[in-house]
């Protein structure tokens, strides 16, 4: 059946104003120029209404919308001080005006007060510093827990999450470490060719991957794959209310949740960041030997002898073992206090890689001015 | 069903199938609902409710047979449903499913803003006057979260009569709800029943509701995999031709 449009004819009767509604008063009918209508008569002749009646034509469709704008010209209507008689509309539409004002109460909620509601910056800060101490706090305990032996700790969790986030990343380490080394051999080769030293090219490669972009990229995409999905994974149990029924059988979420995941991150990452060092300096070679046309011996020996001492690589691994701990924790910290829907997991595993990276570039930082004011650089 | 109801059917399903792969779920399925009448579907668990409603609803294809809404059916030969009908439906989900980053008003508004033609001032004043209906006015700006497990349900089916839909499906209104609240939650069904002219297909196992809010109730065997007996529940009670049925309504065991 097609839809006619919502019609208002407003006579003047006597003392009365007869406001005649026809057409169909649908949710899905335009009401523009009724309601139009209806408030240009309101605004010029309102004034002069002491008495008014409501028609509604007996052919007329009409759901909720109909009933909106009954409410509306009431309250207009009452604010005028007239007269209003709504007695000659279908007893339905009576009935249902009367059931839905039952149930309007007076209170009336506005718009939150957005200031208001925001606690002093200084509260939230210190609020959210008490709660990452103390999950800090409790993760240490739990690894003391862990070396006592009364850890709740599943040792087959551990192997899992190890597996997770060591074997099932090499693929997009592989890569990544690849072209980092290749990248970095190609834009080093033009500097040096000024200089005619294009072999240090190999020392440029090894050095800068095993001290600086082997630990950070690996970092960095430990963060964006692993640390967001256990973000994610603990979220998802948080607000499944899967944690909380952990909690009632007496087994501590951090044992059994957080401290395998920490754990297989500290573990892996510095075996990723190895295994991203060989890959680099070969993404290296691969320029060296196939672009520069350098012996693979050659190139080897030039290596060899950049690394004169093990530190190098020590210290690219110590940075990598916290960087495995701080995108561990970072993530689980994220997930295991999600909100309690579905917007604030998404702000939850966001925030996880933001922070990690954040942190991760800090943390480098801080290691290498110490290195340097120490003397082992 | 009542044969003088027939010509008034508003909803026909006829001979609807359901299968998880092999799996035969429903059969032969075949039932009618009368324009502004309250239908229960009950059945033990596993008999099949709840696939039975995501057919009726278009979430789920039947294998075979249709939903006749009018003139129209609900399902074609496309995989998905007769948009056009499902917009005649309100569907309360089991657990409110409103939309959690939303508060109330937006969870309302948004069918509103989708497929009214109304104005935004007024789209706001519909959805406050659409929570007024089910008691839940001043509300309008919290989230789900801050809500009860009642005033979950309630905004919910607020937000399922934001269209003003001719049919209602709820799957389990009174699941996890204290006594109280199911009654009153019982009590609006019957209220809007009777204000709004709405059809209900409600689903649940919930005795008390099945005799206060069904005119007419129908029971899904899970052995059978079709419709065991139908008819007024508290007829059903002494006539039933089927144990099952007296025993799920007199709660006795098998």
């Amino acid at each position: 059946m097609s839809r006619q449009s919502k019609t208002l004819v407003i006579t003047e009767e006597g003392n009365y104003v007869h406001f005649n509604l026809s057409g169909d008063w649908l949710l899905k009918v335009d009401s523009i120029e009724a309601l139009g209508l209806w408030e240009s008569y309101i605004e010029d002749r309102g004034h002069l209404i002491s008495k008014c009646k409501f028609f509604l034509h007996p052919s007329s469709r009409w759901d909720s919308s109909l009933l909106l704008f009954l409410f509306r010209a009431e309250n207009e209507i009452q604010e005028i001080g007239a007269e209003l008689d709504f007695t000659n509309l279908p007893p339905k539409v009576n009935k249902m005006l009367g059931f839905a004002k039952e149930r309007i109460s007076k209170k009336t909620s506005g718009l939150p007060e957005f200031f208001e509601d925001l606690t002093p910056w200084v509260e939230q800060i210190s609020s959210s510093l008490i709660q990452v101490s103390t999950f800090w706090g409790k993760w240490l305990l739990s690894v003391g827990k862990l070396f006592l032996g009364k850890s709740f700790m599943r040792f087959g969790d551990l192997l899992l999450a190890c597996r997770d986030c060591g074997v099932l990343a090499l693929p997009i380490v592989t890569l990544i470490s690849f072209l980092t080394g290749l990248t970095m051999a190609f834009v080093g080769s033009v500097q040096l060719e000024k200089f005619n030293a294009t072999i240090y090219v190999a020392d440029l490669v090894c050095l800068a991957m095993v001290r600086e972009m082997g630990p950070l990229m690996v970092a960095i995409v430990m963060a964006g794959r692993t640390g967001a999905a256990f973000a994610a994974e603990l979220g998802s149990m948080k607000i499944r209310e899967e944690i909380d029924s952990l909690r009632t059988f007496g087994v501590p979420a951090i044992d059994f949740l957080v401290l395998p995941r920490t754990i297989a991150l500290f573990l892996m990452t510095p075996l990723l960041t190895l295994y991203a060092d060989v890959v680099g300096i070969l993404g290296g070679l691969a320029v060296g030997s196939q672009v520069m046309e350098f012996s693979t011996l050659h190139y080897f020996e030039q290596t060899q002898s950049a690394l004169t001492n093990m530190w190098e690589i020590y210290s690219g691994l110590l940075k990598s073992l916290a960087f495995g701990l701080i995108i561990g924790l970072v993530g689980c910290y994220k997930g295991m206090f999600t909100g309690n829907n579905s917007s604030s997991l998404g702000k939850s595993v966001t925030s996880s890689v933001v922070i990690s990276i954040t942190l991760i570039v800090v943390c480098d930082a801080f290691f290498e001015i110490c290195f340097s004011f120490l003397g082992y650089r | 069903m009542n044969p003088n109801l027939e010509s008034q059917s508003v909803l026909k399903v006829r001979n609807l199938e359901l299968r998880y792969g092999s799996r035969m779920v429903l059969h032969e399925v075949s039932f009618d609902v009368a324009n502004g009448s309250c239908v229960v579907v009950m059945g033990e668990s596993g008999c099949g409710k709840s696939t039975l409603l995501k057919s009726m609803t278009g979430l789920l294809k039947p294998n075979m047979g249709n939903v006749e809404f009018g003139d129209s059916l609900l399902w074609g030969d496309t995989p998905h449903p007769n948009d056009e009908v499902l917009t005649e439906f309100g569907v309360l989900f089991q657990g409110g499913a409103l939309w959690s980053s939303m508060n109330l008003l937006e969870n309302i508004s948004l069918p509103l803003e989708t497929f009214s033609r109304l104005s935004r001032s007024e789209i706001e004043s519909m959805a406050a006057y659409k929570l007024s209906l089910v008691g839940l006015s001043g509300c309008e700006f919290l989230y789900p979260s801050e809500l009860s497990g009642g005033m979950q349900k309630r905004a919910g089916l607020a937000r399922a009569l934001a269209m003003d839909p001719g049919i209602l499906f709820l799957d389990e209104p009174s699941a996890g709800l204290d006594p109280v609240n199911s009654r009153q939650l019982d009590e609006l069904i019957l209220e809007l029943k009777d204000s709004l002219g709405i059809t209900f297909i409600v689903i649940t196992h919930e005795l008390n509701s099945i005799f206060t809010i069904s005119d007419h109730a129908i029971f899904l065997s899970s052995h059978s995999k079709t419709i065991l007996d139908s008819g007024r529940p508290l007829d059903l009670i002494d006539q039933s031709a089927f144990a099952d049925v007296r025993k799920f309504l007199l709660r006795e065991q098998k």
